[in-house]
């Protein structure tokens, strides 16, 4: 018998399972495939936490109180990022815009952009889905006195890979980087820039680079008299890789235990409380038992919701979903109503019945994605309200 | 009402003018083009921009039509025959299934195997047991199949083929060019004039004549020089389909309704239609209601259609020229099938006394070069030309080489190599010398659709192109089943570089996601929906782009 059934090792699934273990209670996550981190690009997003409590019904009306003390723990359990609550800090996009970010990996902070006379944009060749012309021109945009140079950077390990014109994904640089040759690579371009240096305030824009992903590479850099700034990459993203193996790593080292590749098929229910997960793995299937469960299965992303043309359904308990009156809106990137379809849940996230409010199962806990009434896109808390509440959820394991 | 010729700041000057770019446009184009008459066509969107890209892509045999309408019928086995020899590389010929279901009128198939006789459609009936061992999705209670000669037609290629031959023969073309008025010189037309809208200058073209081939505005553009027309629009609603769920096209045989034909294309299947009538051509967005409806009837012929997945639902509108004794007695639903499809000439002199103005409306898409014929016919017979048509016998494109094939298929993946030929024809020369120069730029950009980098490139480039969804027409880019989650961005930078031409981070990409989020959004479940959880939180998420009000249009 487990202490806690995480269904779904998503980013909410592993804070709440984290947490839990932290607590030493003992917890499983069964999780079919890795979650979204992977595209994502590292950054995490809070929002406007205190604005989003007045919207009728945002889970940040429930979680609010607690978004401070998630993001401190995230912190804690992830040190190679970086955020000061209440301050939004900045990063590039692939497109080299600037973005608000929360909390953001080591590396990709863009702050020192506001001071450089001079950027560097670094071109390593061939690399996937990066297109410098762009970037450049944006940084000009936005950085309108300083001056802006391409660096190119030819890689001898990708020759062949340029020879038949594949490009080079993000998360392949990524490991050249840590590896010995790359190593020494930046070595060697570092002091080539640090010679070359014109003013003091010159800085380096790298992508394709992502210090968190390997100590040696952040000492390299730390000597560097010249600040470096990554850039946060079209998916699937080093950074968010490297993101979800640290979440990962942790939760392993705290003694969790994982099963991932399987789904929970169904949980059998007794008299308000799920007791048992049907698991089906290698056409086999397996049961578990637990004390309490948490439904990570994230949302229609994640397959947590799944629609057909006359029906909206949660896939593992059928729990019954708000859904919203309208569908969708003409603006693709504005509100869309389907966005806010979930799982109605009370103080302790324990899910309800949308239309009367009773709690429907006591020891099921509902996050992240799975929640109702919130577009992460346009509140731009996506990150925010899967940490919060998987950590929350963690403590209730 | 203009009289004389207004002064514009940009002029023009032709035998003839032709309004409106779609397959009826195009093909009166290069069949003047062709007698060596110098005309001048002018399109207010893209070529194409109408109902000749948002329909079903069928070539009829004519059988639909062989009860109901045998005039059309016979056109239809005419013209699909010719089409065939002309226009190999727009056409795959599929062939097409007439299938009775339990339920359907059994008289009615007596009636039509003796209209297809009549017409010289020929027809052979295939076993069901065979029929259900090559269509493994069809319905298994069948009742009996019949095979004739359809084929699945790419509407775009045949239009911008018609464009491109007519432009080898001297024909013009202008495209964001809208007509306002026809203008006139007493009793005759004596040109039209417009806006540029790319610039918003004014044009002016000064002609003899003038042709109104734009369907179903037609009556609008019309009235413009005082004339009058009786045009019926009737909205079609249609639903793609991630993949070919058939081999061939399937009718249901029956009189004419609602969602009974099946069309593959490529990678992708549209089914459809209905038919409803609207007030305006811009009423093109289909409802839940008519989705619904379709995949209710579609039931029928593929069994678990709700669950099979659907990339988008989009609709185009029929111009039909409605004569009134034509229309006594239809009514209720479905009354736009009721007028005649048919096309209709006329000429504005015998109707109101207005001399050198003559518009073509109706009919189908497989007839557009007949409605040509005989549209120019009457241009020619008033301009004492005596050159006879030749659009029946002369290709469309010179036949491709066998060289350039080879050189494809050396230089890309087979099936990528294939699909860049059926599209491009000739003009493959250039992309791939491209790539052979540079081996980076033969990376699929748009990998459902396997379109490369530097056709892209060569597509941005072209002076017709000046949107995302112009490049996206000519290429397939966002066609397929991603509905353009990756390549929209991987097109950025090529729209980049020609400089000012494109506002690819503002207004372009969002009105380009607007657009393809038009076609989505009455099938928004399954893994679509999930493809739009993804799609969004790439563009507004990681790279926070916001709509700052611009519209779709
Ligand atoms: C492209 C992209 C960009 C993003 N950008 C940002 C950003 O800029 N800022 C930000 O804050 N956040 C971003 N996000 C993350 C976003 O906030 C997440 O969608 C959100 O955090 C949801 O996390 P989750 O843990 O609820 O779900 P997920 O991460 O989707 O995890 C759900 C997991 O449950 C599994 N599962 C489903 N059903 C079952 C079952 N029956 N049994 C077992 N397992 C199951 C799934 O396989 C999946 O692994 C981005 C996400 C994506 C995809
Ligand atoms: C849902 C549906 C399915 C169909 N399926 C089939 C099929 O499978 N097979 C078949 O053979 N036929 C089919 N049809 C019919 C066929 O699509 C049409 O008959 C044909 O495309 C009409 O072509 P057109 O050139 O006359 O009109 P259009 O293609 O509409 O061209 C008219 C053009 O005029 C332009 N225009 C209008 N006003 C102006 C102005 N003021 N200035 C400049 N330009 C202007 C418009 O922008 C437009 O591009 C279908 C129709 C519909 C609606």
């Amino acid at each position: 018998m487990w202490d806690g059934l995480v269904i779904g090792g998503g980013i909410a699934g592993l804070m709440a399972g984290i947490r839990a273990q932290e607590r030493g209670k003992r917890v499983l996550i069964v999780s079919v495939g890795t979650g979204s981190l992977a595209f994502a690009s590292g950054v995490l997003d809070f929002g406007r936490v205190e604005l989003l409590r007045q919207e009728e019904k945002h889970p940040y009306v429930l979680l609010g109180e607690t978004a401070e003390k998630a993001f401190s723990y995230f912190l804690q359990c992830c040190p190679s990022h970086h955020g000061v609550w209440g301050r939004t800090g900045m990063a590039l996009t692939p497109l080299g815009t600037l973005r608000a970010a929360d909390l953001l990996p080591e590396g990709l902070d863009a702050s020192p952009l506001t001071h450089a006379n001079r950027i560097v944009l670094v071109v390593p060749e061939g690399l996937k889905d990066f297109f410098p012309e762009v970037v450049k021109a944006n940084l000009q945009k936005q950085f309108i006195s300083s001056t802006i140079q391409l660096k190119r950077l030819r890689i001898e390990e990708f020759v062949d890979w340029q020879a038949v014109g594949k490009p080079i994904p993000d998360t392949v640089y990524a490991k050249f980087w840590c590896s010995e040759q790359g190593r020494e690579t930046l070595k060697n371009l570092i002091g080539e820039m640090t010679r070359k240096m014109v003013s003091d305030s010159e800085t380096l824009v790298f992508p394709g680079l992502h210090v968190a992903a390997c100590p040696e590479v952040e000492k390299i850099l730390a000597q560097a008299p010249l600040p470096v700034v990554e850039m946060t990459s079209f998916p699937p993203s080093a950074a968010g890789q490297v993101l979800y193996d640290r979440l990962r790593g942790r939760f392993k080292a705290l003694g969790g235990e994982l099963l991932i590749g399987s789904g929970v098929e169904r949980v059998e229910v007794e008299s308000g409380q799920a007791r048992r997960a049907i698991v089906k793995s290698k056409g086999k299937e397996i049961s578990f038992t637990a004390k309490a469960f948490v439904l990570a299965t994230g949302g229609f992303f994640g397959r947590g919701i799944v629609a057909s043309s006359t029906e909206v359904r949660e896939t593992v308990f059928g729990l019954p979903l708000y859904v919203p009156p309208e569908w969708s809106e003409s603006s693709f990137l504005g509100a869309q109503p389907y966005a806010y379809t979930g799982v109605e849940v009370d103080h302790s996230l324990r899910p309800c019945d949308p239309v009367t409010g009773k709690v429907l199962l006591e020891n099921v806990f509902v996050v992240g994605r799975m929640l109702a009434h919130w577009d992460p896109w346009v509140g731009h808390c996506g990150g925010g309200v899967s940490l919060t509440s998987g950590f929350l959820a963690g403590g209730l394991l | 009402m203009g009289q004389g010729l207004e002064k514009g700041s940009v002029r023009y000057s032709v035998q003839v003018v032709i309004i409106g770019g779609g397959a009826t446009g195009v093909g009166i184009l290069r069949d003047l083009s062709l007698r060596g008459i110098s005309a001048l066509l002018i399109e207010q969107g893209d070529l194409a921009h109408g109902t000749s890209s948002r329909f079903h892509g069928l070539l009829h045999s004519g059988a639909r039509y062989a009860v109901k309408d045998p005039i059309s019928a016979a056109e239809c086995i005419q013209e699909n025959a010719i089409l065939k020899r002309i226009a190999p590389n727009c056409l795959v010929s599929t062939g097409g299934w007439f299938v009775q279901m339990p339920g359907d009128e059994t008289d009615y198939v007596e009636a039509w195997l003796q209209g297809c006789q009549e017409a010289n459609i020929p027809v052979r009936e295939i076993p069901v047991q065979e029929a259900l061992e090559q269509e493994p999705l069809l319905a298994k209670d069948v009742l009996r199949v019949f095979e004739v000669p359809d084929a699945a037609v790419d509407g775009f290629k045949l239009v911008w083929d018609n464009a491109k031959s007519a432009r080898r023969h001297g024909g013009r073309y202008l495209t964001y060019h809208r007509v306002n008025e026809v203008l006139r010189d007493g009793e005759r037309v004596a040109g039209v004039q417009g806006e540029n809208l790319l610039t918003g200058e004014p044009f002016t073209v000064e002609s003899l004549m003038v042709v109104n081939a734009t369907g179903a505005w037609a009556d609008r553009v019309a009235a413009t020089a005082g004339a009058s027309l009786d045009v019926v629009c009737d909205k079609g609603v249609l639903l793609a389909f991630n993949r070919r769920l058939f081999q061939r096209v399937i009718n249901r045989l029956r009189s004419p309704g609602d969602g009974d034909i099946f069309v593959p294309h490529e990678t992708i299947t549209i089914f459809g239609t209905t038919s409803e009538r609207v007030d305006t051509p811009l009423d093109h967005q289909p409802t839940d209601r008519e989705v619904q409806r379709l995949l209710d009837v579609g039931e029928t012929l593929l069994p678990g259609i709700a669950g099979k997945r659907l990339i988008r639902a989009f609709a185009g509108v029929r111009p039909l020229h409605r004569e009134d004794r034509e229309l006594t007695g239809a009514s209720g639903e479905g009354e736009g099938r009721e007028v005649s499809r048919t096309f209709a000439l006329i000429d504005h002199e015998v109707e109101e006394g207005i001399k050198g103005f003559l518009s073509v409306v109706g009919g189908k898409f497989t007839t557009y070069r007949l409605m040509a014929e005989k549209a120019s016919d009457w241009v020619a017979g008033k301009l004492g030309e005596t050159a006879p048509c030749r659009t029946a016998e002369e290709p469309l494109l010179p036949a491709l080489s066998e060289r350039l094939r080879r050189k494809a298929l050396a230089l890309l993946p087979c099936a990528a190599a294939e699909k860049m030929l059926e599209r491009l024809g000739q003009e493959a020369v250039a992309v791939l010398e491209t790539i052979r120069e540079d081996p980076g730029k033969g990376q699929l950009l748009c990998e459902c659709e396997m379109v490369t980098v530097a056709e892209v490139e060569k597509a941005v480039a072209d002076p017709d192109a000046h949107h995302l969804a112009d490049v996206r027409r000519k290429t397939r880019l966002g066609m397929g089943t991603c509905q353009g989650a990756f390549c929209t961005y991987r097109a950025l930078p090529l729209m980049w570089r020609e400089g000012e031409k494109y506002d690819p981070l503002g207004r372009e990409l969002i009105r380009f996601l607007n657009q393809r989020w038009k076609g989505i959004r009455p099938i928004l479940w399954g893994e679509q929906l999930r493809e739009t959880e993804f799609t969004r939180a790439i563009y507004a998420g990681l790279l926070d782009l916001q709509d700052k009000g611009t519209t779709t249009e």
